[in-house]
């Protein structure tokens, strides 16, 4: 359903994809605007289609205190109203020109598309060129601004509120990211998002929205020169507004100092579930050290095939599943999360004692180079695989340069992958579940008395 | 019967579920030699359609193949799907159907659970095996420099299954805490009240149980795969960077030592009508939305209401944002994050149906404010307008089907299920652009009236009548 929030709560890690640098048929080629918009054009030529993605560098993260909620909320009324486009009428022509459009926003990114037959791809320009520029916010008070604030609880209440594994979570990241603007959920708090106003809209737009803060990414049955005179009409009039400013409330994120565990319990809990949450990194900020981690966390955790799926589920029986990711997408440092729940009749204090038992094992013992290699294969892959998706790979080249990132870096993806060595898998693996690391631990729980 | 993934952390392991019991391993009858002497006389029929160019064409072990031959991207996807699913399950064995799929990719041959799940890793590729009410199916993705190896494994799979006893109390263990998790899911909940209100008897109906997953055994669903998955009943399709010389000898790899074909019971259709409806009916849960589900008679994929009554949901519920339930409930009175509609079709059970979440204090504007809209849109129909901009859609739009190989696999999937043709995406959009405004009212007026409905509520409402 439309708007949708990523990065949120369930962005897990989202696994990075693309293509090895090897074939250039489908590589892509960027340029900038002259009011410093960039450009990104990724072909594939299969079907007679194109996403058309605009990315602002505009997300929760530069929110001002006490407006959380207020980045994903503006992006929903940059649906509403503009001085040529009237209540509602810019869906209407996406939807007339057989288009689908929607929109998402993350801590660190906001982005809307357009997925259209190619020949309306200058009409999707001119939809977003003049949103740009042109936006109406009603400030009546029992306005499509109140309606769309009432939308965004309801959508908080789908997403977490009736959700006990969610609530639990938000929980958890809330004291990992602790005095980092991350600490709050990208949707907002709901009594913050109560209170947002179209003046804060307003003065939101003015600050972050204008052509220089922003990347176009065009995928599909199209050609860079193409693109280029569609762009240079429709965005390239464009002139910056001199407000937006590239200062991103980005920081690093501390180690924890100490470790705490949080429990929730309730009454739709009908299976337990165990997690760890420790401090992690990013690809932004280490990328070699990003990549090491994931390979090594393949080989703890990621799959049927891994140390503890083999040792906990197969062998011992305590668990029903467990698993070890990564948070790594994002543009600081995210948590690495060690997850299981437990087989019928197991305590969750037996399923820890085993889980963290098998774990210093696995971390004291080592990985083969065999397994280190299958974990690098598959995540390599997964690059090649990820080319179907023509809205995929959009998003993976606008997500690597929204957050600062570059082509280069997406298609270098699978032979750095490959260059992971067995000893910088397990380094990286010990290093996050050092004796040393702090971490969260969650426990959710049934509601006393229930079964 | 449905079954949902209820351990999100799980989805994998349920997905690629497997077994224990060591089988003598044998050498595959065919061999190499005979399949090159076979594939010579491959005729193929092409297609040259719109939106793929289609070539069809049986193997010399008699499957039927729809392959779109796809170089840009340096993979291969295969569809396989066989008529007759989890409705099969013998009453009081639910589950069986469940159990076999899940072990398809859990051991075969010499190779135990963790030997095959290691061998797909090693081949960088993706096989398994899931059962719906009516259809058994298999997907597997793989990279065309080791398509051949890769085939062989999932050949494997289908000649030398193991069905070993640990994939299986594994396959039991997930069941067991299945059935106590989606007592709390909102949507089982609405399901299984849907099914009790409407068909109660009907093997859509039926659930597992504690009970029915004890009667399960490795040696009962071994055999069931014998007859869920047979040779006269298989559909293929396949897209990738491969030729229909290259891939009919894999297939026919593949099918060697399936039985030719097998008696499973027919399954009756599903007739009701609104007087069989219950008004409005809660399920208890705590939490702070209600889940809205409403649902009426509908109509079959073949009737030649289908088309005006798909090109009517579209303006009615199906359309996203430009709905008038959306507009309506979100877009105006802000009640909901998302509502929407759609039309089940298929030859055993028809119906209109939808949903939308609202915090439960709301809940009985929702609920009234659905049925303003179905009391005007079966009263008044719908405008010219309308029906232009629904039309515009479902035919500008319907590219957007068709732009990556696992889309075109599904999609060619569905037509053969459903038998449309050949031809069927050809002829769609003019099936679309025939249809009238008279045609679409007619069918407002027929099926859209609000006392036709049943709804359901999981959670706890305030507000209702």
């Amino acid at each position: 359903m439309k708007r949708i929030l990523t990065g949120g709560l369930f962005a897990l890690s989202a696994v990075l994809s693309t293509a090895s640098a090897d074939d250039t048929d489908w590589a892509p080629t960027t340029f900038s605007l002259d009011n410093g918009m960039v450009v990104v054009v990724v072909p594939d030529h299969r079907a007679p289609v194109v996403t058309h993605m605009v990315w602002y560098k505009v997300g929760a993260v530069d929110e001002a205190s006490g407006k959380s909620g207020l980045a994903h909320l503006f992006e929903h009324i940059m649906f509403k109203e503009t001085d040529d486009l009237g209540p509602g009428e810019f869906d209407d022509i996406v939807s007339r020109n057989g288009g689908v459009n929607n929109a998402f926003t993350s801590w660190d990114y906001t982005a809307y598309y357009e997925r259209v037959a190619k020949q309306h791809l200058g009409t999707m320009m001119a939809l977003e060129a003049e949103r740009m520029t042109d936006l109406i916010i009603n400030d009546d008070p029992e306005g499509p601004f109140i309606s769309e604030r009432d939308v965004v609880k309801e959508e908080r209440r789908q997403r977490i509120d009736n959700n006990p594994g969610v609530i639990l979570q938000e929980m958890v990241l809330s004291e990992l990211w602790k005095g980092h603007p991350y600490e709050i959920t990208v949707i907002g708090k709901m009594d913050e998002v109560a209170a947002l106003t179209p003046e804060d809209g307003m003065a939101f737009y003015k600050e972050y929205y204008s052509p220089e803060n922003a990347i176009l990414v065009v995928a599909g049955d199209v050609t860079p020169e193409e693109v280029r005179v569609l762009a240079e009409e429709h965005y390239g009039r464009i002139k910056p507004t001199g407000t937006a400013h590239g200062n991103r409330k980005w920081e690093s994120v501390p180690l924890l100092t100490e470790t705490k565990e949080l429990e929730y319990s309730d009454p739709k809990v009908r299976q337990p579930s165990w997690s760890r949450y420790y401090n992690g990194t990013s690809e932004s900020r280490d990328r070699e050290f990003s990549y090491a981690l994931d390979v090594g966390l393949e080989v703890l955790g990621g799959g049927m095939t891994s140390r503890l799926y083999q040792s906990l589920v197969e062998e011992q029986n305590v668990a029903i599943n467990v698993n070890t990711v990564a948070w790594t997408t994002l543009h600081d440092e995210g948590p690495v999360v060690i997850n299981a729940s437990p087989a019928p009749g197991v305590s969750l204090e037996d399923l820890e004692t085993a889980a963290m038992t098998d774990l210093e094992a696995v971390l004291a013992e080592g990985f083969t180079d065999e397994e280190v290699e299958r974990a690098r294969n598959k995540l390599a892959a997964s690059a090649i695989y990820a080319r179907d998706s023509q809205s995929n790979m959009a998003n993976v080249f606008g997500s690597t340069l929204a957050l600062g990132g570059t082509v280069d870096d997406v298609l270098d993806y699978p032979d750095k992958i490959r260059a992971v060595t067995t000893e910088e898998a397990l380094a990286a693996v010990r290093k996050v579940f050092g004796p040393d690391r702090h971490y969260i631990e969650a426990h959710l729980l049934p509601a006393e008395g229930d079964s | 019967m449905k079954r949902i993934d209820l351990l999100a952390g799980a989805a994998l392991a349920i997905m690629l579920a497997a077994c224990t019991t060591a089988e003598p391993v044998t050498t595959p009858e065919l061999t190499t030699a005979e399949l090159i002497e076979e594939e010579a006389g491959l005729e193929v029929t092409t297609h040259e359609g719109d939106f793929a160019q289609i070539q069809q064409f049986t193997t010399p072990g008699g499957v039927s193949v729809w392959l779109v031959s796809e170089p840009s991207i340096p993979i291969l996807s295969v569809e396989l799907a066989w008529e007759g699913g989890e409705a099969s399950d013998p009453e009081g064995m639910e589950g069986l159907a469940d159990a076999v799929v899940y072990h398809m990719n859990e051991g075969a041959g010499d190779l135990d659970s963790l030997g095959f799940q290691t061998r797909m890793e090693e081949l960088n590729m993706s096989f398994g095996c899931s059962a719906s009410n009516l259809w058994t199916s298999c997907s597997a993705s793989m990279l065309t420099d080791n398509a051949s190896d890769a085939m062989d494994l999932i050949a494997e799979a289908f000649e030398y299954p193991r069905f070993d006893e640990g994939p299986f109390q594994r396959f039991v263990r997930e069941q067991q805490v299945s059935l106590n998790t989606r007592e709390t899911n909102a949507g089982y909940l609405a399901w299984r009240a849907q099914a009790q209100a409407l068909y109660p008897d009907h093997p859509f109906a039926r659930e597992t149980s504690a009970d029915s997953i004890a009667t399960l055994t490795p040696e009962l669903a071994k055999a069931h795969m014998r007859k869920l998955m047979v040779k006269d009943r298989l559909l293929v399709t396949a897209v990738g960077a491969v030729t229909p010389e290259e891939l009919a000898p894999m297939i026919d790899e593949i099918v060697a030592n399936l039985p030719e074909t097998s008696d499973l019971p027919d399954i009756p259709a599903i007739d009701y009508t609104a007087a069989d409806t219950f008004g409005t009916f809660v399920v208890p849960l705590p939490q702070p939305q209600s889940l809205v589900q409403f649902v009426a008679p509908g109509i079959k994929r073949k009737d030649p209401e289908f088309f005006p009554a798909y090109v009517l949901n579209y303006t009615f519920g199906g359309g996203g944002f430009k709905s008038r339930l959306m507009d309506t409930l979100r877009v105006q009175k802000g009640l909901t994050y998302g509502v929407y509609t759609s039309l089940s079709f298929g030859e055993k059970f028809q119906s209109w149906n939808g949903g939308g979440q609202t915090k439960n204090e709301s809940a009985g504007d929702f609920i009234a404010g659905l049925k303003e809209e179905m009391s005007k849109i079966s009263e008044g129909g719908v405008t010219e307008e309308e029906l232009a901009d629904a039309k515009a859609y479902l035919i500008g739009s319907y590219p957007l089907a068709f732009d990556s190989n696992a889309k075109i696999a599904g999609q060619m999937m569905s037509v053969r299920q459903d038998e449309l043709g050949v031809d069927y995406f050809d002829r769609r959009n003019t099936m679309v652009e025939a249809v009238t405004l008279d045609d679409v009212n007619a069918v407002a007026a027929e099926y859209l009236a609000p006392e036709r409905f049943s709804f359901i509520v999981v959670g706890e409402p305030e507000g209702l009548e």
